[in-house]
């Protein structure tokens, strides 16, 4: 049999360019994406409108009011935990499934999927380990997403989340702890290479001084008494360092190290690895680099120098989706809804469900165990596991089967572009909706393959695949390459 | 110092703990739940690329986040062990097995007997050539192990490339989704985190044609990148793995392994040799030991936790394996070490050299390992004598009969003397 793709161009579809740039800067294709892009004059004059936030951000404002801990102050997060009405580790889950909500609905998709470029690159874990700090960590984070990467810094390494996380929280002059100290200069800034361990040590005893109540009341304070005074040198930085309150000193470091050229050039790599392909070119990286500097460490610029560049063209489809990214994508490429909002114990409600979902493809969002962040290429997110469970998780969404509580999926037949279709055609309608792109002869073939339907053959609303097996044509589309990559 | 402040359900291992059960949980009981009841038991596709039998296996237990070597294996008779760490050493009086110089942390007791039988061998003050305390690159490196190339193959890809057989599950790792860096390379491998995982959804009782198998095939045969080939390793995957889930998942000779994902892990990589479907090497993560804080006295901490979990899983895995167990050699690594002098927080910061540890077959049991000496300055670390891979080659060359030169490019390996 052969398998000639028959188009059906009363479903419209973005240019393949503008395509690509949603697929990259947004978590899923969706006809309202292209709606709105339309709307703005084309993917250039939308991305800087993006940038310049000129969406409401209506959905990330009503959606953290679903769960009751996203909102609350550490203290309240803390009493709840203690009164035993919510524990920490569900506060955070509740942070995880919030951020996925979000990612799911928001306008300002630019600035959700910059917050979670950030809060990789800052990571602190979201599975109850930092006490009530998580959730304000990640909108601290969220605020300075398209802002400049000084003050981001400064906001992340001095918040509680962090010194918790990363054992700052009661370092000492007596006996440092390095943890921070070290990985502030690996992970967060200028990178292996550039530092010896006499630059760890200094830089752990800059970073002292904070305390955090561990486990009793969590209370966040400054102890000048604490903080080791006396000269510090980190790599070309130096300070006095006299001062009790070595608050001043810390900023003037993390301000040093915002601005370093290393530093410059790890944010170029970590942003073209995610936005452009696994392994950039390093002529991409240094013009981002300079980009970066040039402006004062300002993010937008880099963005739109990353957005014009013809390696950013000729890039398509590199990327392999996260396991969250699957998630999220998945529910928005199948129109599936949120229709309430969940209780927050209620596992089987959407808005919650769409966490467990993530966890069985193998990663929550910010679950990631170790503080480097989430890994971002393809080899590691193309094991066996992973892919045979974003298979399982397509193909339940896709029947509507699970989750079921808090959730609206599209009826079958609403998939009909018309009352009666031949499957060629309708292949192609689905994949324009679900890919925003038309079908190709595979993508035909493993439909006829999928579903035992001839490319001639007449679907109408009593067709066997619309009354029983839509599932098994939905499951075509979300099982591609296409759709597990961006 | 809070920490130390009666450890109950305010502790961070517990809240890690119920989360941890809450989450295997909530899938257990939706996803798998509907799965079930939406679709009966699930489609089994027969074998189309047939496995062979291993003739030995090679288990490798990742101690991720660097593993305080000294807390494992205790130098008792270096002074200066105690006197770096008033709070956190672990007392001689406790130790178990011991020498007169070395002894077990009392947290191993459940491996005394395969000590006793000569199947359990330290090997101390292990690690890489030169000190690196960064968790993800010294990682990588070990997992490498060919330091002059650039080319990201780790070591165990090497080790199941020395033949022709190619079947993905010659090298499986569990309780991660992510393959590990020790496995990346060429030759293909699976990476599962449970072995109710590997099933084709929607390839079901319903499923009469088989449509949906043959429609994944055509869909992904020409898929470019590490995305294909996952989903071609996959999907061989499933069929020849028929043996092993028709292997009973209820552990053999009483084994009772320790609750999480660790005991999980062991428990499928038991019931994956059991299943004998050609798998050489299996890898499992344990993570993570990076104790900064709260590695904790003998009475509390993640060390002792941690150890108890480990010397329980180790002990139920071959208890589980029974004759089997005759086969089956278990090696344990970690990036580095850490410090020799304790921290303000009960802990202990990166540090150098470590413990490795072998069970199993082929095992001459016993404490390997030159000693260098401890000092006792603010920075001081455990050196390295032996470079980790001399411990690795002697596994790959006797048990698993390579080349070390083909597994360790350039390296000239010395003798450690703990496997016969």
């Amino acid at each position: 049999m052969t398998y000639t793709p028959r188009p059906y161009r009363r479903t419209t579809i973005p240019s393949a360019a503008t395509l690509h740039g949603l697929r990259r800067f947004t978590n899923g294709y969706t006809p309202a994406l292209r709606n709105q892009v339309t709307a703005a004059g084309g993917f250039g004059p939308w991305f800087n409108r993006q940038l310049a936030d000129a969406y409401d951000d209506n959905v990330y404002i009503q959606t953290a009011r679903w769960w009751p801990s996203i909102n609350a102050s550490p203290e309240t997060v803390w009493q709840r935990h203690k009164d035993e009405v919510e524990e920490l580790w569900r506060a955070d889950a509740n942070y995880q499934c919030w951020a996925m909500v979000r990612r799911y609905g928001s306008q300002r998709q630019v600035r959700e999927v910059m917050a979670e470029f950030w809060e990789h690159h800052l990571h602190v874990p979201a599975t109850g380990e930092v006490g009530p700090f998580r959730s304000s960590y990640g909108k601290t984070v969220r605020k300075h997403a398209l802002g400049r990467f000084d003050e981001l810094l400064l906001a992340a390494i001095t918040h509680p989340a962090m010194a918790v996380y990363l054992d700052n929280a009661n370092s000492s002059k007596s006996a440092p702890n390095e943890n921070l100290g070290r990985e502030l200069l690996e992970l967060h800034t200028v990178g292996r290479g550039e530092y010896g361990e006499d630059d760890v040590k200094n830089s752990a005893r800059i970073l002292t001084g904070y305390r955090v109540g561990l486990w009793s009341d969590w209370a966040f304070s400054y102890d000048p008494v604490k903080h080791w005074t006396g000269p510090v040198q980190v790599m070309g930085f130096a300070h006095a360092n006299s001062d009790p309150d070595g608050r001043t000193a810390l900023a003037a470091y993390l301000t040093y190290l915002a601005h370093h050229p290393a530093t410059a050039r790890r944010i170029a790599l970590k942003l073209a690895r995610r936005f452009v392909s696994d392994v950039p070119s390093d002529a991409l990286v240094t013009r981002l680099a300079q980009v970066y500097l040039a402006n004062g460490t300002a993010i937008r610029p880099v963005l739109k120098a990353l957005v014009a560049s013809s390696e950013f063209a000729t890039s398509r489809g590199k990327k392999v989706r996260t396991p969250p990214e699957d998630v999220v994508a998945t529910w928005r490429a199948l129109g599936a809804r949120f229709t309430a909002p969940p209780r927050t114990s209620d596992d089987s409600s959407g808005a919650n469900a769409i966490l467990w979902q993530s966890q069985s493809i193998g990663l929550t969002p910010f679950g990631w165990q170790r503080p480097d962040g989430r890994p971002d290429t393809a080899a590691d997110w193309g094991s066996t596991s992973r892919f045979l469970a974003s298979l399982d998780i397509h193909y339940t969404m896709a029947g509507g089967w699970w989750p079921k509580v808090g959730t609206g999926y599209r009826s079958a037949v609403s998939w009909l572009p018309q009352r009666r279709i031949r499957f060629d055609e309708l292949v192609d309608h689905v994949a324009r909706s679900v890919h925003g792109a038309g079908s190709t002869a595979l993508m035909l073939q493993v439909a006829c393959e999928a579903t035992g339907c001839r490319p001639s053959e007449v679907i109408s609303s009593t067709h066997r695949i619309v009354r029983w097996e839509w599932a098994r044509v939905l499951t075509v589309f979300l099982d591609s390459p296409t759709h597990m990559t961006r | 110092m809070t920490a130390a402040s009666g450890c109950a359900e305010g502790c961070p291992e517990f809240t890690r703990m119920s989360r941890r059960g809450l989450l295997r949980g909530s899938v257990g009981a939706g996803v798998g739940l509907t799965a079930v009841s939406a679709f009966g038991t699930a489609f089994m596709e027969t074998s189309f690329a047939a496995t062979r039998s291993a003739p030995a296996v090679l288990v490798v237990l990742s101690m991720r986040g660097a593993v305080d070597g000294m807390s494992l294996v205790v130098p008792h008779g270096d002074p200066v062990y105690y006197a770096a760490r008033p709070r956190i050493a672990v007392p001689s009086e406790t130790l178990l097995a011991k020498d007169g110089f070395f002894g077990l942390h009392p947290h191993l007791a459940p491996l005394l007997p395969l000590w006793d039988a000569g199947q359990m061998a330290t090997v101390h003050a292990t690690g890489l050539p030169a000190p690196n305390r960064s968790h993800f690159a010294a990682i990588e490196e070990v997992e490498d192990a060919d330091p002059g190339s650039a080319a990201r193959v780790g070591w165990l890809n090497r080790l199941i490339g020395r033949d022709s057989y190619t079947n993905p599950l010659q090298a499986i790792s569990f309780g991660e989704s992510v393959t590990p860096v020790a496995l990346a390379g060429p030759q293909a491998s699976v990476a599962v985190d449970t072995i109710a995982d590997m099933q084709l959804a929607g390839a079901d009782k319903w499923d009469t044609a088989r449509r949906r198998p043959k429609s994944m095939r055509t869909m992904w045969a020409g898929a470019p990148g590490p995305l294909g080939v996952g989903a071609r390793a996959a999907m061989q995957a499933i069929g020849d793995f028929a043996p092993v889930r028709a292997v009973s998942a209820t552990p053999a000779n009483g084994a009772a392994y320790p609750s999480g994902d660790f005991g999980k892990a062991m428990a499928a990589a038991a019931r994956t040799i059991r299943g004998d479907v050609g798998a050489d090497v299996i890898a499992v993560d344990y993570g993570s030991w990076d104790h900064h804080a709260d590695l904790g006295p003998l009475a509390w901490g993640q060390m002792q936790r941690m150890t108890t979990e480990f010397a329980r899983g180790v002990a139920a895995f071959f208890t589980d394996l029974g004759p089997l167990a005759a086969k089956v050699t278990l090696v344990t690594l970690s990036e580095f070490g850490r410090r020799t002098k304790e921290n303000a927080n009960y802990g202990l910061d990166h540090g150098y050299g470590t413990a490795m540890m072998l069970f199993g077959a082929g095992v001459k049991g016993g404490y390997y390992g030159n000693w260098p000496g401890l000092t006792n300055t603010a920075n001081a670390d455990l050196l390295v004598t032996t470079d980790y891979r001399s411990v690795l080659a002697e596994v790959a060359v006797k048990r698993m009969g390579a080349s070390s030169a083909q597994v360790f490019p350039g390296f000239q390996p010395e003798t450690v003397g703990a496997i016969l």
